[in-house]
């Protein structure tokens, strides 16, 4: 149903320690955003590709598909940034339009291409904390970092609860299709409508019955989940801080003295 | 092959690309990496207060009801369930709604603030919408902006008697199109390459407008057959979900 949540599942680094895996995802991505800087950017797509797919045996495919989820707002909103509409054409290239301009500097034209580059490397960090670690492993991590009890309660139950009404809408989908729901444009705006309102019926009983079971089984107030203890490497750890130190250092290089 | 036809294939190429490759139109959620460190985190420090008093506010609720916490779960989950479905859309790309719209208008916008955090963490790492890194930006203008916008407008046209359907499908439209402003916005006060802050911001509001005024009265409208639905089969649950906008 949800294709990420699935694919960590079967990842091969599942069961390393979510903390490493956590730090690692999160330093990089802040070195990244940071730093600004082309190499960096490819510097980082690469090592979180690599381990992502050949590590953690994602199948290489289906990431490049998911790198090019993003790609509408990125293409969209770089279109923005490089061209313009003036009076006075730029130095790249410059289209007339009459007495307007559409045309873009190359100031701007590298600023692009460097945006994307960085945005895209961000994104593979992100996906390598996506693809490797389960959500309840990144909870746990949330929990020792002593993020507010209510809201760890509140994102278990929610992870949850998101699959049982996936479950729901996709039979109601199913069954509307059957029933010719689909029909023209207009039957599928009120079909998607009611689906959504029964569906939040649905959710409103289920959630009321779901609170008397949970009560009936001592529910005091939190839930208390086992969390399989999976003590982090040495190696792994001096890995880590190994490269990200490199990697600061490469960042902060780029950044002031070329 | 001649000439013309030769053309005519490479128009069809190039067509195909700049079509094919749009094939996830969502609302707009700023892309990981996409906004300077600086940004990042005067956005997060933005959405602060709002998110202390949603918190509270949830706290203060489930310390009198304590039941309500599989009710708020359900509504979190609820929409995210919504913003990641298909929806049907023109154009036959396949595009998502927010849901924060409806949100807001069932459950009052505090409490969507805390959820819509929770829904973005989720949609960025489920989904990969949005980003940890932009999180903040995202959390202002989906979870925060819109959902008073929509609130806001809800309130004014039920104290002014305007017919139900319209005033959710107004609340609804006009919250998704002013979190729309508000992301062009934040993208504008960060890239500027060339122009001025307000040149930069009539661009991405250009750019981005065939895809999101569309989705804004699609949203629109599908909030006003779920509200009419639930208004007709669900009087009970209703009331339900009135406790959780009580507490503010």
């Amino acid at each position: 149903m949800i294709t990420i949540d699935k694919l960590c599942y079967h990842s091969r680094l599942r069961y390393e320690n979510a903390g490493e895996k956590f730090a690692f995802a999160v330093i990089t991505l802040l070195i990244c955003v940071m730093s600004r800087s082309a190499a960096v950017a490819g510097i980082v797509l690469a090592v979180t590709g690599v381990l992502t797919v050949w590590k953690g045996g994602i199948p290489f495919f289906r990431y490049l598909r998911f790198l090019t989820v993003p790609l509408t707002f990125l293409f969209l909103s770089t279109l923005a940034i490089m061209f313009n509409i003036s009076h006075t054409p730029l130095d790249l290239f410059a289209v007339s339009l009459g007495s307007w301009y559409l045309t873009a500097s190359t100031h701007s034209f590298f600023y692009a291409l460097q945006l994307i580059l960085t945005a895209l490397s961000a994104v593979s960090c992100l996906y390598f904390l996506a693809f490797t670690t389960p959500m309840p492993d990144i909870l746990e991590v949330l929990r020792k970092l002593h993020c507010p009890r209510l809201l760890i309660e509140l994102m278990l139950l929610i992870y949850r609860f998101i699959f049982v009404l996936l479950d729901i809408a996709s039979a109601i989908s199913v069954s509307q299709d059957c029933r010719l729901g689909n029909r023209d444009y207009k039957t599928a705006l009120k079909s998607f409508g009611m689906l959504g309102s029964v569906l939040m019926i649905r959710a409103v009983s289920r959630s009321n019955r779901l609170y008397d079971a949970m009560e009936a089984r001592g529910y005091d107030g939190t839930i208390r989940v086992l969390s399989e203890d999976r003590p982090p490497k040495k190696k792994v750890i001096a890995a880590i801080a190994l490269f990200e130190i490199f990697l600061f250092i490469f960042a902060l290089w780029r950044r002031f003295f070329s | 092959m001649s000439r013309n036809e030769k053309r005519i294939l490479i128009l069809a190429g190039v067509f195909a690309l700049t079509f094919g490759i749009v094939p996830n139109v969502s609302a707009m959620h700023i892309m990981e990496g996409y906004l300077p460190g600086g940004f990042c985190i005067a956005w997060g420090v933005l959405c602060i207060p709002f998110l202390a008093a949603g918190f509270l506010s949830i706290k203060k609720t489930l310390n009198e009801h304590r039941n309500l916490i599989t009710l708020l779960a359900m509504s979190g989950a609820f929409v995210f369930v919504i913003s990641s479905l298909k929806i049907p859309s023109v154009t036959g790309s396949c595009s998502h709604m927010t849901g924060t719209g409806l949100g807001a208008i069932l459950f009052g916008p505090s409490a969507v603030s805390i959820l819509g955090l929770i829904v973005l963490l989720f949609q960025a790492i489920l989904l990969a919408h949005g980003g940890l890194t932009t999180i903040g930006a995202n959390t202002f203008s989906m979870a925060i902006a819109g959902p008073f916008v929509s609130y806001g407008i809800y309130i004014l046209c039920k104290k002014l008697n305007v017919n139900k359907k319209a005033a959710v499908f107004l609340a609804a439209a006009l919250g998704d199109l002013f979190t729309y402003c508000v992301t062009a916005g934040q993208m504008a006060l960060a890239h500027h390459a060339d122009t001025t802050v307000m040149g930069a911001l009539g661009k991405f509001l250009a750019v981005f407008a065939p895809t999101q005024v569309p989705l804004a009265i699609i949203e629109g409208i599908i909030t006003a057959v779920i509200v009419m639905g639930l208004e007709s089969y669900a009087k009970p649950e209703l009331r339900a979900l009135g406790f959780l906008k009580e507490a503010k």
